[in-house]
């Protein structure tokens, strides 16, 4: 992770004109805003380097163009439309405060998706009052290999072929109905294509955690499939009803 | 159950590390290890075949997402509300 810092926007007497984003940002606890205390002499910072409409025209440019990512991403973690807009919109608003803060040439994606997440769990995991969905990431050396024998032969293939005749709105559901930080690490690697490394970055988690969430999100999405392929007659034998007896 | 015939690799390691390598993580050594399995242990195969066409499905199932229109707009425009704001204050 990277290192953290209170916002320091209580003593910095910034102008009236970057009070909204200031107040939107300093709801923000989990990302390094080490710039809100710089912001006070943005005025200066920015005629130096960029002006502030160039800043603007920038993050228009480059930021913008996520937006169709970072809302799939927010419908997945949110499940409803209303949230997701209402987390996109936060997103783009505290990225736009921040984004003096982001190193040009440096990975834009990731920055977003990382606000995104860090968003949507202060402000939207609160709202909902849904507590916290603790997710065991230690795997035991046991569970590790418990589903690394083989099945019996075919059982695999006729899940693959299953796989290919679910609907998509199967697929989406399937993932709705897994835990959260397995959902979203899923997401990320399989949606979005994020490495490891990224994906660790984006959740503030180290990347062995990323590597169980991904293995244990995976499996219970594997099982799900294959509930619903059983239930829409695509697949005779439950897969795991033999693997795990 | 394995195919019964013996590996330079056995099915279980192969089977470790199957994520990073759908996922592309995994290091030279063990790719050349694990796709040199792969050509020669159907049941292996069959397990790496379903776990990358979930992966695929699960890409194909949530890319067909796209922000409405609607939505879009709204958000654009209060971005541009604040970046206006932001630009002449």
């Amino acid at each position: 992770m990277m290192p953290r810092s209170a916002p320091g926007n209580a003593s910095t007497g910034m102008d009236v004109g970057a009070g909204v984003v200031e107040n939107l940002a300093s709801s923000m606890i989990a990302l390094d805003f080490d710039a809100e205390a710089a912001r006070g002499l943005g005025s200066l910072v920015m005629t130096t380097t960029e002006t502030a409409q160039e800043r603007a025209e920038r993050f228009e440019r480059d930021a913008m163009p996520f937006m169709d990512q970072l809302y799939g991403a927010a419908m997945r973690m949110t499940k409803n439309p209303t949230d997701a807009e209402d987390l996109v919109q936060e997103t783009y608003l505290k990225a736009f405060g921040a984004f003096d803060s982001f190193t040009e040439g440096t990975n834009l994606k990731a920055w977003l998706f990382r606000i995104l997440t860090n968003t949507y769990i202060n402000i939207y995991r609160k709202k909902q009052r849904q507590p916290y969905q603790s997710t065991t990431d230690e795997l035991t050396d046991g569970q590790l290999h418990e589903a690394e024998s083989h099945t019996p032969r075919g059982l695999r293939s006729a899940e693959t072929e299953a796989l290919d005749r679910l609907a998509d709105s199967d697929v989406v559901e399937a993932l709705a109905a897994i835990p959260e930080d397995f959902r979203l690490a899923v997401y990320l690697a399989d949606v979005e294509g994020f490495p490891y490394k990224e994906i660790a970055e984006i959740m503030g988690t180290p990347v062995g955690t990323v590597m169980s969430r991904l293995h244990r999100g995976r499996r219970l999405l594997r099982e799900s499939l294959a509930d619903y392929a059983v239930e829409r007659g695509f697949l005779v034998v439950p897969p795991d009803a033999e693997a795990h007896p | 159950m394995s195919c019964g015939n013996p590996h330079a690799t056995p099915c279980t390691e192969v089977l470790s590390l199957l994520y990073v390598y759908i996922d592309e993580e995994i290091d030279e050594v063990h790719r050349i290890e694990v796709t040199a399995h792969l050509g020669e242990c159907p049941p292996c195969v069959e397990h790496f075949t379903v776990e990358r066409r979930m992966k695929e499905r699960v890409r194909a199932a949530c890319q067909a997402q796209q922000v409405p229109d609607q939505v879009r707009s709204r958000i654009i425009a209060r971005i541009q509300q604040v970046s206006i704001t932001y630009r002449y204050e």
